[in-house]
């Protein structure tokens, strides 16, 4: 029997509603999150143009707050060009992974008490695969342009999100053992056994390398090789136009924003503030989980911005240098102090 | 490696100093400015559309030599005379055409007369070519429009070069002054 | 499928003339094997515009304005490069006063060239504020050019014989200040974002090395030529108009890789402005315009109408150019921001160039970026156009 005989035949009103009600949240979450890309955006314009002496987008609106709208409707209604010699279908197809894998992968994040759309198991493993998944866009839209600089940003993205992933995931591991869980809802409620109620303390090595690594998994700079507007010009999505490349500029932004979460979730204690706050000051309790949340996932994606304002771009070979020789071993050694420390209290 | 070198290079020093030079930045005063609104007024003598010198009587104190066509580096300038009816020379017709001049003011110092000038209005971007092509009316209608009064005077004073006090040493020349006073 | 090879090829992109990081209208055809360069093939000449023939065409007065449009980024030192070259042919000597002027235009042009040759470079290899900063202090030195000469980039300023008008008091006042406030804001700023970087010392350093003797062999001047250790320096082993008034110090590099060369140009960025200030302080009083050479200058204005002479010689020199011209030939250089510009004129007794040529030094730097690319990665590439500092007007003339 599959699920929709049971929801059609069962006759329960409960199971119904339960459905109706996810499709609610998926709704809700899908339009706050889009929302949220749109005005990343603008929150990334302001804020380098303020750190470069310049105002940054000024002119829709007032102080441009209407800017991502109009970007919006103008990408919307550009022309899709489709290079002659493109493989079209794998053209075709390609915007639309990463969009769908990191969509996706906000199922699983909860965004306060309660709030989240699939409460499963292997959160941070699924989100490990949506984000592996979403590299296979980028390298088929490499591949299939048939154009050499699309091809190259390809080639650097694939070879870099899978060392990075590897960072990435070891230095989660270490977070791993002292939840005793995969479940980010649950590694969110094991911080708080701290008077702190964060890991960041415990694990600011395993912090400092999934940094790094989340700049490298979204390709932003410093690392991001795959789309070095001085080198390739645009990288994987040179040929792109219209409402395709907005998919992957809207899937590059969605991915900054579930890196956030994630680093909130796991080392800065998702929606709850530190226990030793809220005990000194208890009108805070009544500030809802989703503004903490949010602050921080905020404070996360201005340091996207911030760095991207300060720093160079990585070359190629330094950046496989950094992932393997550095951050791996780095990470490595993480996980075995942390068991140690877990197996002797 | 001292121990200095080592903690600088584990902790970031040198990005996170950085990092803090564009934070303080960001919340400095931008320095652009919003440009149609926001107009930085041309310093005086600044090189921008051409006029045609009027004299008080109305007409153009050009009398045709064709001195600036001769030196003009983009030869730009048309300057067509006849013979008026007592023997006087008419410009018929005086022409720059704006979009091929290079803006060296060169017109400027070759005319004996101080007949051409060029103003410091740089707005004038329009929509067809014939709209920038300068004819005589155009050329003495900048001239009311942008060097009425006695800013005219005072630009030829300024601008028309070289003068005598360019070959000797006038008075009250231009030198360092010394250190100003912090204010 | 035994027996049949599979033949590899390398992948070639043509890298410009609409390209980011190219500086302009550069085209470099790279043979990529992976990401590293086995052959580096660079094309010029999109920018052409015939410059030295417009030349012939020109009479002397005439033709300054095409100097303008070389390196369009310090259109004033060629100015002056024009300038220096008519006077050494016809023994023309400028006033003193005329010469520290030029010296300090010169130098503030070098300023203005040397960050925005820093600041892209950064900007190609990803670090973007430094460049925004830099335009921010460009524009207080561009507000000065307007002040004085009437342009902001395409000046044409300096005259044979000294230069179109004498300074103003405000102008000395705000140089002088800017000289005093520009080190500290390259110190706090350029050099915080950029020098100690570890990313930016890990895309510099070994990076499109090229020893002393191979640089002279390869033609290269200014900052390029002295990243690699070679004290050669236009101002301090030909000099013209008021260098050999000032102090200054020639910055050389060890390594002559790109972070050598950068150093080198941020030095000099200290040294202009140390001679800026030398300058300001010492200009002496004095005409602007020599009144030795009524030949090849234009008369005074307030003379044309009332001096017989005068009128002729401004009628003859606009129309025919300096009648008095000499027959004979010069090489001229002036060291120019990207390096050594030297003009060489051909006279035939008329009042225009018979035959005049540029060494423009864009143009040669240009010829050594496949020896610094080849067998280094695609990065490096943008990083070695980046080092050389070209300006295309300059190179394709």
């Amino acid at each position: 029997m599959n699920i929709i005989e049971t929801i059609l035949f069962t006759g329960s009103p409960n199971v119904i509603l339960n459905v109706l009600f996810v499709v609610i949240k998926i709704a809700i979450v899908i339009g706050v999150t889009m929302l949220h890309v749109m005005y990343a955006t603008y929150f990334e314009r302001k804020s380098i143009g303020h750190m470069q002496v310049r105002l940054g987008p000024m002119r829709v609106g007032y102080h441009g707050v209407l800017q991502p709208l109009a970007d919006m409707i103008k990408l919307f209604f550009k022309e899709d060009i489709i290079p002659a010699a493109a493989d079209k279908p794998v053209f075709k197809i390609a915007p639309i992974i990463p969009i769908f894998a990191t969509l996706s992968s906000l199922a699983v994040i909860p965004f306060f008490e309660g709030f989240v759309i699939a409460d499963i198991n292997i959160g941070l493993l699924y989100i490990f695969a949506m984000s592996s998944i979403a590299a296979y866009g980028v390298v088929m839209a490499g591949w299939s342009a048939n154009s050499k600089y699309s091809l190259l940003g390809g080639l650097r993205s694939s070879a870099q999100v899978i060392s990075y992933e590897i960072a990435m995931g070891l230095s989660l591991v270490g977070v791993m053992i002292l939840a005793g869980s995969l479940n980010l809802s649950e590694i969110v409620k094991a911080q708080q056994q701290y008077w702190h109620g964060m890991y960041l303390i415990p694990q600011f090595l395993a912090y400092f390398i999934f940094l790094v690594a989340m700049f490298a998994e979204t390709n932003r700079t410093p690392f991001d090789l795959p789309e070095a507007e001085s080198e390739l010009v645009a990288g994987y999505f040179v040929e792109y136009s219209g409402m395709r490349f907005a998919l992957y500029y809207a899937a590059e932004y969605i991915g900054m924003i579930i890196m956030s979460s994630i680093a909130v979730l796991c080392f800065w204690g998702g929606w709850t503030i530190p226990p030793i706050i809220a005990d000194a000051v208890p009108a805070l309790n009544a500030v809802p989980g989703i503004v903490w949340f949010l602050g921080k996932v905020y404070f996360h994606m201005f340091l996207y911005y911030w760095v991207r304002a300060t720093v160079p771009r990585y070359r190629y070979d330094k950046l496989m240098e950094l992932g393997w020789k550095v951050l791996i071993p780095l990470a490595l050694v993480n996980i075995v102090a942390t068991s140690i420390i877990k197996y002797m209290s | 490696m001292t121990i200095k070198d080592l903690a600088k290079k584990i902790f970031l020093i040198e990005i996170l100093k950085g990092m803090a030079l564009t934070l303080k930045m960001m919340f400095t005063h931008a320095v652009t400015r919003q440009y149609p609104e926001e107009k930085r007024p041309p310093f005086p003598g600044s090189r921008g559309l051409h006029a045609l010198v009027r004299k008080s009587d109305g007409t153009a104190r050009c009398v045709g030599c064709g001195l600036c066509a001769a030196i003009c580096p983009s030869q730009c300038i048309y300057v067509y005379t006849s013979e008026g009816p007592d023997h006087t020379k008419v410009v018929d017709r005086y022409e720059i055409e704006a979009l091929r001049c290079v803006y060296c003011a060169f017109c400027v110092e070759a005319c004996p007369f101080g007949a051409v000038a060029l103003t410091d209005h740089y707005e004038y971007s329009d929509y067809s070519r014939d709209a920038i092509y300068m004819d005589k009316e155009k050329l003495l209608s900048n001239w009311d429009k942008f060097m009425s009064g006695s800013k005219g005077e005072q630009y030829f004073d300024k601008f028309w070069r070289p003068r005598t006090e360019d070959f000797t040493t006038p008075e009250n020349q231009p030198v360092f002054r010394g250190r100003r006073p912090e204010s | 499928m035994i027996g049949t090879e599979i033949k590899t090829k390398e992948l070639t992109i043509s890298m410009g003339p609409q390209h980011p990081a190219t500086h302009g209208v550069l085209r470099v055809v790279l043979d990529l094997e992976g990401e590293s360069v086995v052959k580096c093939t660079p094309y010029v000449g999109y920018l052409h515009r015939g410059v030295e023939k417009l030349a012939e065409n020109r009479t002397y007065l005439s033709a300054l304005p095409l100097t303008d449009r070389l390196d369009y980024i310090s259109s004033l030192s060629n100015n002056i490069g024009y300038c220096v070259a008519i006077e050494r042919l016809f023994g023309i000597e400028p006033p003193d006063r005329a010469k520290y002027i030029r010296t300090i235009m010169a130098e503030m042009t070098r300023i203005s060239s040397h960050i925005i040759g820093v600041s892209t470079h950064a900007l190609d290899i990803g670090a973007m504020t430094l460049f925004l900063y830099s335009f921010r202090d460009r524009e207080r030195l561009i507000d000065l050019f307007e002040m004085t000469c009437g342009a902001r980039l395409t000046v044409s300023y300096p005259r044979i014989g000294g230069v179109r008008n004498d300074v103003s008091q405000e102008f000395l006042d705000k140089l002088y200040d800017f000289t005093e406030e520009f080190p500290k804001i390259i110190e706090e700023q350029y050099e915080t974002l950029i020098d100690q970087n570890r990313i930016w010392l890990q895309r510099t350093k070994g990076i499109g090395v090229i020893s002393a003797e191979e640089a002279i062999n390869w033609g290269l001047t200014g900052p390029t030529l002295r990243g690699s250790g070679v004290p050669y320096d236009v101002r301090k082993y030909a000099p013209y108009d008021a260098y050999p008034f000032v102090e200054f110090e020639v910055p050389i590099g060890k390594n002559g890789d790109v972070y050598d060369r950068y150093k080198c140009r941020m030095e000099e960025l200290k040294q202009s402005n140390w001679i800026i200030k030398q300058c300001i302080e010492k200009i002496p009083k004095g005409p602007v315009m020599t009144p030795d050479a009524p030949k090849f200058t234009l008369p005074p204005k307030d003379r044309v109408l009332s001096d017989m002479e005068s009128l002729i010689h401004q009628f003859v020199l606009i129309t025919k150019g300096p009648i008095a011209a000499v027959e004979g030939e010069i090489y001229a250089a002036t060291e120019v921001p990207k390096g050594e510009l030297g003009f060489y004129f051909v006279s035939d007794g008329s009042g225009r160039p018979h035959r005049m040529r540029l060494r423009a030094p864009s143009f040669v730097h240009v010829s050594v970026l496949p020896r610094l690319c080849e067998g280094a990665l695609l990065p490096d590439v943008i990083a070695n156009i980046g080092t050389i500092d070209i300006v295309l007007g300059e190179c394709d003339r």
